[in-house]
């Protein structure tokens, strides 16, 4: 409407010298007020767009987000949170592949877990798919929080590794956990392999509690007590003791021996039945000074006992002579641990340092409960063996961290019994270096190299390989504890 | 005598009148400090030398996170990193996030870049917006009476003097707002390492010419800082500053200082550990001194 009155104004002014003076006055008048009109329009449009630019906020973006919990969320957030992580290795050794099956078969008192159904080492020469990561993780309630954490291994085989709820409205500094979970004994048994400095397991992590370190089904209760300026966190834990290195129950004894042959007719004694869990119970103690900003340093210590372990022993593929033996008892594993943390506080890392130091033992007490030549039941049998690792990363550019490693199993490695030590086994250790690129937030390539002089069926084996490792994580990627 | 039952009671009686905050920054602190005055006992989490991004958890935080009452945050994912994981570890249900004792800044403003695709090609793009409003004193006294509030939901029977404590900082900024856009009028702008100063620039009516960062969390690369210099080339006028923090490399800045002939400051964007207000307006007065247009 306005808009034809202007051309026809326009067109009335373009005719004005044949128009009269008067008429000319009140066309340039009528031409001005709207000329100001629409100067006025376009100054309010302008205005208006200057204050939407200078609170764009005030758009849906963020405020239904902060009307539900008081924090401002990324408006793509889904419920409950989903990450994934890739991770991919280069593989290469001087043992023609062979050298992730000697890492299994380590000279220790624990047998390989061949049973549980995928061997987790298993890599072969030139480029593998690693285990790739599946994580949710949602607050289900003002009281409760969930995880669930698995993990789909290359050949498409799914696996439940871990799947709690943690209580969130307690008091006191009280905390529950129940579900399938990783035990909060010990550093680093608490971190996913994402989280690991190294590509691969540590030796006494692998050797005395298996390639995920100690995770089971169950109950914790920890606790922050109020301990001034040191951080306190005590903790205890029941758990199932569901085919742990030294808490596994309902083992049973074949009739036939893994050589195919039957037992032999001198064959005495049996396995207890599976007794009702929790089989297996661990404490857990950590400590933390307040070093102020650059430093953080904290003490840790734990002790695990089950009630009941059993293990069979059948070698006879191996060795037709063997006898099939099947101990009971129960075990016991106790550690230490140490982590240092310096925050240097400058650009992508550089400067940081970390040191861990861990040491474990285990102790498994256990008496022949079958024997196939019968005379050995009853016969107590003790087994020992310990271990550490002890490694530091240091960041010697903007996103590039160096990192060296020193971990050792069998310090003491044998099994004694009253009249003497049947078995005794020798030191494996190794040395690993590490360099990695963190390329952004949510990826990092790792170069490692590491020389074992491990021992395998009381041979001495120098085992070297490299690994070139991709890791990249998508999705939520929550923040890593201490 | 008299003395020693008056020092008793005291001990006994102290940690119950001072309400434990815990903020993530020292601007947060500052905040925390100004509107609750004698009423609070702060403790700040991340130090102003180091980006607040890049922080881990750490025991001590969780020691300080087990016993607070109220957690001030930025937010908006800034201490995303760190921050869940240390209030997981501190098992303190009052301060978690849709409880009282959690507050976050960034939630109480409008944010700029709300809305961006969550699209990490982008690099580590906060969708939520920019988290870093506190270098904006007109949005910090906004976020200064949201917390007067929840310091009054908190504790009531003071709830008058955070009130009080909440205009007064207002006020201040108010009355010092004016001065600073003086200074910094007819300036060039700026080009920034990160976003994390856009909200003084947006408050003083200044151009933000572009980042170091090609995307946000990258590090500078050469291409983008010669296209970068191209950009402020072209545009002739008036020269503007390149501003980097204290703990970003300074490599990127320098190099486009050497391409475009503007000149470097380094300023912080948060005061130093355990400021008070005056401090806060120091700081601002810095960076408008540095913006401001060279005679």
């Amino acid at each position: 409407m306005q808009r034809n009155s202007l051309w026809v104004a326009v067109a009335l002014a373009l005719a004005a010298p044949l128009a009269q003076a008067d008429d000319l006055k009140a066309l340039r008048e009528e031409v001005a007020q709207l000329k100001k009109s629409y100067e006025d329009r376009i100054a309010a449009l302008e205005k208006r767009l200057a204050d939407a630019e200078a609170r764009p906020a005030t758009t849906a973006a963020s405020a239904p987000v902060v009307a539900g919990t008081g924090q401002v969320g990324a408006g793509s957030a889904f419920n409950p949170q989903i990450s994934l992580i890739l991770d991919g290795v280069y593989f290469h050794d001087n043992k023609g592949g062979g050298s992730t099956e000697m890492y299994e078969h380590i000279d220790g008192i624990n047998h390989s877990h061949e049973h549980e159904g995928h061997a987790h080492g298993e890599l072969e020469r030139g480029f593998n798919l690693r285990e790739t990561e599946l994580a949710f993780s949602a607050t289900v309630s003002p009281h409760f929080d969930a995880t669930a954490l698995m993990t789909v291994s290359r050949d498409g085989d799914v696996e439940l590794e871990e799947a709690y709820f943690d209580t969130r409205s307690l008091p006191y500094g009280l905390k529950v956990r129940g579900g399938k979970f990783l035990s909060g004994i010990g550093y680093l048994n608490a971190q996913h392999p994402h989280q690991w400095d190294f590509v691969d397991q540590n030796l006494p992590y692998r050797t005395l509690l298996g390639e995920h370190g100690l995770v089971d089904t169950g109950l914790r209760l920890s606790w922050l007590p109020k301990t001034g300026n040191w951080f306190t966190q005590l903790g205890v834990e029941f758990l199932q003791g569901n085919e742990q290195t030294f808490a596994s129950s309902g083992e049973e004894i074949a009739d036939v021996r893994a050589d195919g042959a039957p037992l032999a007719g001198t064959a005495a004694g049996e396995l207890a039945g599976k007794k009702s869990g929790p089989r297996l119970t661990t404490v857990f103690a950590k400590f933390g000074p307040d070093l102020g900003i650059n430093h953080a340093l904290q003490f840790g210590g734990w002790y695990a006992r089950s009630s009941q372990h059993q293990e069979v022993h059948d070698h006879s593929a191996e060795n037709p002579v063997a006898l099939v033996t099947a101990l009971q008892g129960k075990g016991k594993a106790w550690g230490l641990d140490a982590v240092y943390k310096y925050d240097a506080g400058r650009y992508g890392g550089q400067g940081n340092v970390k040191l861990v130091g861990e040491y474990l033992r285990l102790n498994k007490d256990l008496k022949v409960a079958f024997h196939e030549g019968g005379t050995l039941v009853g016969t107590p049998f003790d087994f020992v063996q310990d271990g550490f690792v002890v490694q530091g990363t240091y960041g010697f550019l903007p996103y590039w961290q160096a990192g060296v490693r020193y971990d050792a199993t069998g310090l003491t490695n044998k099994v004694d019994m009253p009249s003497g030590s049947p078995w005794k086994g020798n030191k494996s250790d190794r040395w690993t270096f590490a360099l990695t690129r963190h390329i952004d937030h949510f990826s990092l390539l790792r170069l490692q190299a590491s020389r074992g002089n491990l021992w395998v069926e009381g041979a001495k084996e120098n085992a070297n390989q490299i690994f070139l490792q991709y890791q990249h994580s998508l999705g939520a990627h929550g923040a890593h504890s201490f | 005598m008299k003395r020693l039952w008056l020092f008793l009671f005291l001990l006994v009686a102290a940690p119950a009148w001072a309400l434990e905050v815990v903020a993530t920054t020292s601007s947060m602190g500052m905040l925390a400090r100004t509107v609750g005055g004698p009423r609070v006992k702060v403790t700040e989490l991340a130090p102003p030398d180091r980006d607040a991004h890049m922080l881990q958890a750490r025991p001590s935080m969780m020691r300080a996170l087990r016993d607070a009452q109220l957690v001030v945050a930025v937010g908006a994912e800034l201490e995303i990193g760190w921050l869940p994981a240390a209030m997981n570890g501190a098992a303190n249900g009052a301060i978690l996030p849709g409880r009282a004792g959690y507050f976050e800044a960034a939630a109480q403003v409008p944010l700029l870049d709300a809305g961006q695709a969550a699209d990490r090609a982008q690099g580590d793009v906060h969708p939520a917006g920019n988290p870093h409003v506190n270098l904006d004193p007109a949005r910090m006294a906004t976020i200064a009476k949201a917390l007067a509030e929840r310091l009054a939901q908190l504790d009531a029977a003071h709830a008058a003097d955070y009130r009080e404590r909440a205009k007064g900082f207002a006020a201040a900024v108010e009355e010092k707002l004016p001065a600073w856009k003086q200074k910094t009028a007819g300036s060039g702008g700026a080009v920034l390492y990160h976003k994390d100063g856009a909200y003084l620039l947006h408050a003083l009516g200044l151009t933000l010419h572009g980042m170091l960062e090609p995307v946000p969390g990258v590090a500078p690369t050469a291409s983008h800082l010669e296209a970068l210099a191209g950009k402020l080339r072209g545009r002739g006028g008036r020269q503007g500053v390149i501003v980097h923090t204290p703990y970003q490399p300074p490599a990127g800045a320098e190099k486009l200082a050497g391409l475009s002939g503007w000149k470097v400051a380094v300023l912080p964007i948060d005061p130093p550990a355990g400021a008070d207000a005056n401090a806060y307006f120091a700081l601002i007065a810095r960076w408008a001194e540095a913006l401001a247009p060279s005679k």
